[in-house]
């Protein structure tokens, strides 16, 4: 059974449609990509997901059922969390809201402590899940936020840019844990992201929205100097490194002009223009 | 007069449960105030009630009906056009302001408003009555009652909106929930340190909690004990030495915050040299 199917769906926000003829299907144990220039409408795919926001045209089924909100076998870890209020609180308390946060009155769930640690072990967080989110790094801060959206060990998770912000050797860790993740727990992914480069090692497919309509395919129909300029409106340049990785060059400004004397091929040189993009990514 | 004869005077001992009463209710929600950033919000409910309290004197009415009247109508306002971040500043700003305009109209139309006004903004605690100090007492309680049935709830979309709202919490309604509570709580303190010094048990004592602790039950409970520890020897000082008891309220509140912050500096500065 599909976790996830999309038949011709279409949304509309404010008289405006966002994006239309959505049509793809999800299956468990595999990851999926969502690319799209900022305001392209990712996020509102999330929200559809989840339920928060109504299809205007076809049909979407989650786990076999229409979408609803508050489903414990869907998990999501928002884009942009309000980082002051969040900055109070430690680690484990958010984790512990991951699990019964939702719920009104005085009653306590047995089973909550276990459950919370589990999540906090999965994700590799429990030596520092006592202390304040202020304290942490950018990366053990998302890590956290992973043992949060996965608590119920979701089989259909939702990360809305779960990399932004973070620096390369964080992002390779995230996308480690992603990939843990769903080999642990079975769960269809859904990775909203900026970049496909850091995450092409584990994506399974690849929706992408380009002049409001999302379509689907492989991360080779996708990684294709054609398809990624007209997504990103924007010369897009594929570079083969001399491992053999593809690097998408050309979402900043900078590098969408030619460099003279830029494809110097030794290792060294390389690397060092690699991490350039990313740092330049996270501004 | 000695001292064992002022605290027995039966008015100090209205005063002494109704700040007792008011403290408790404070430190929950002021911790809530604090965590949510909505100490602009308090501020604002509170002045709002000043219009209140001035309007049902001009009626003829108790200022405490006036009190709630408003109150609850500016934090039900706020709380409905303001769920959202975005727009909150806004929307508190213009019921201030729309607020006030209202409360000086009020006064300007009635006579004698010196006594009345006075007491207001700067609270009269140390003239409420049996009958007040019930009513106070009850407010806290189901404040208190309120904010422990919705603590889990409320800890989430303070902290995390969006996830809670994926997850079916409502933050409109979770935002209608806490400013209802926010401008009762606001009512209650009004009586024993008035509209200008609202912020004394209400956001002083949280904010010197959330400089402490991390963990939010605590948080809760340190802010209580500090709301309790200001309001009590600021009405024993007040009564003992004279001066207004609000003062001394303030006063010890300030204090307590101060030296919060001195402390968790010192703290940080501490692991800091730990770490290296």
């Amino acid at each position: 059974m599909n976790i996830l199917t999309m038949t011709n769906g279409a949304v509309a926000l404010g008289g405006r449609t966002v994006w239309r003829d959505a049509t793809f299907e999800l299956e468990a144990r595999t990851i999926t990509a969502v690319l799209g220039p900022n305001g392209a409408g990712k996020s509102t795919l999330l929200n559809a997901a989840l339920g928060l926001v109504p299809l205007s045209e076809g049909s979407i089924e989650v786990l076999g059922a229409p979408p609803r909100r508050g489903n414990r076998r869907v998990g999501f870890m928002a884009q942009s969390r309000q980082a002051d209020a969040m900055s109070a609180i430690t680690g484990r308390d958010y984790v512990n809201l991951g699990f019964d946060g939702p719920r009104f009155g005085w009653g306590r769930d047995r089973s909550k402590r276990e459950v919370v640690e589990r999540a906090l072990s999965l994700s590799g967080t429990t030596a520092f899940a006592a202390q304040p989110l202020k304290s942490l790094s950018g990366g053990q801060r998302q890590r956290i936020a992973l043992a949060h959206a996965t608590v119920f060990e979701p089989e259909l998770l939702l990360l809305d840019e779960p990399l932004a912000g973070l620096d390369l050797a964080a992002q390779a860790e995230i996308v480690d844990l992603i990939n843990l993740i769903r080999d642990t727990t079975g769960a269809a992914v859904i990775v909203v992201a900026h970049d496909l480069n850091p995450l092409a090692p584990i994506v399974d497919k690849v929706l992408w929205i380009a002049r409001r309509q999302v379509r689907s395919g492989s991360v080779d129909d996708v990684v294709n100097e054609e398809v990624l300029s007209e997504l990103y409106g924007h010369p897009i340049e594929i570079v083969v490194t001399p491992r053999g990785r593809r690097v998408i060059v050309g979402l900043e400004e900078e590098f969408a002009h030619p460099h003279p004397h830029g494809h110097d091929h030794s290792h060294e040189a390389g690397h060092e223009h690699f991490a350039e993009i990313y740092e330049e990514e996270t501004k | 007069m000695s001292l064992g004869q002022l605290l027995g005077l039966s008015f100090v001992q209205h005063a002494f449960y109704a700040v007792t009463a008011v403290a408790l209710a404070a430190g929950a929600v002021g911790y809530f105030v604090v965590l949510r950033r909505q100490a602009f919000a308090a501020h604002a409910i509170g002045h709002v009630g000043f219009a209140g309290a001035a309007g049902a004197v001009l009626l003829g009415l108790s200022p405490i009906v006036g009190l709630l009247v408003f109150c609850l109508g500016a934090g039900l306002l706020i709380g409905f056009g303001g769920a959202t971040l975005d727009d909150r500043d806004a929307v508190v700003g213009v019921t201030l302001t729309a607020a006030l305009g209202l409360g000086v109209l009020f006064i300007s139309l009635y006579s004698g408003y010196a006594d009345a006004t006075y007491s207001i903004l700067f609270g009269q605690i140390l003239g409420v009555t049996w009958v007040d100090v019930g009513l106070v007492t009850s407010l806290s309680m189901a404040v208190l009652l309120a904010v422990s049935l919705a603590y889990r709830p409320l800890m989430f979309v303070s902290v995390d909106a969006q996830s809670a709202s994926a997850r079916g919490v409502s933050t409109r309604a979770m935002s209608l929930l806490f400013m209802s509570l926010l401008a009762v709580t606001t009512v209650v303190a009004i009586q024993v340190v008035g509209v200008l010094l609202v912020f004394s048990l209400l956001v002083a004592p949280a904010a010197a909690a959330e400089a402490l602790t991390n963990r939010p039950l605590r948080a809760m409970g340190l802010a209580t004990v500090l709301a309790l520890f200001s309001a009590w020897f600021g009405l024993f000082l007040g009564v003992w030495l004279g001066g207004p008891v609000s003062f001394w309220i303030t006063a010890l509140a300030s204090l307590a915050y101060l030296l919060a912050r001195l402390s968790s500096v010192q703290a940080a500065r501490r692991s800091q040299r730990a770490v290296a």
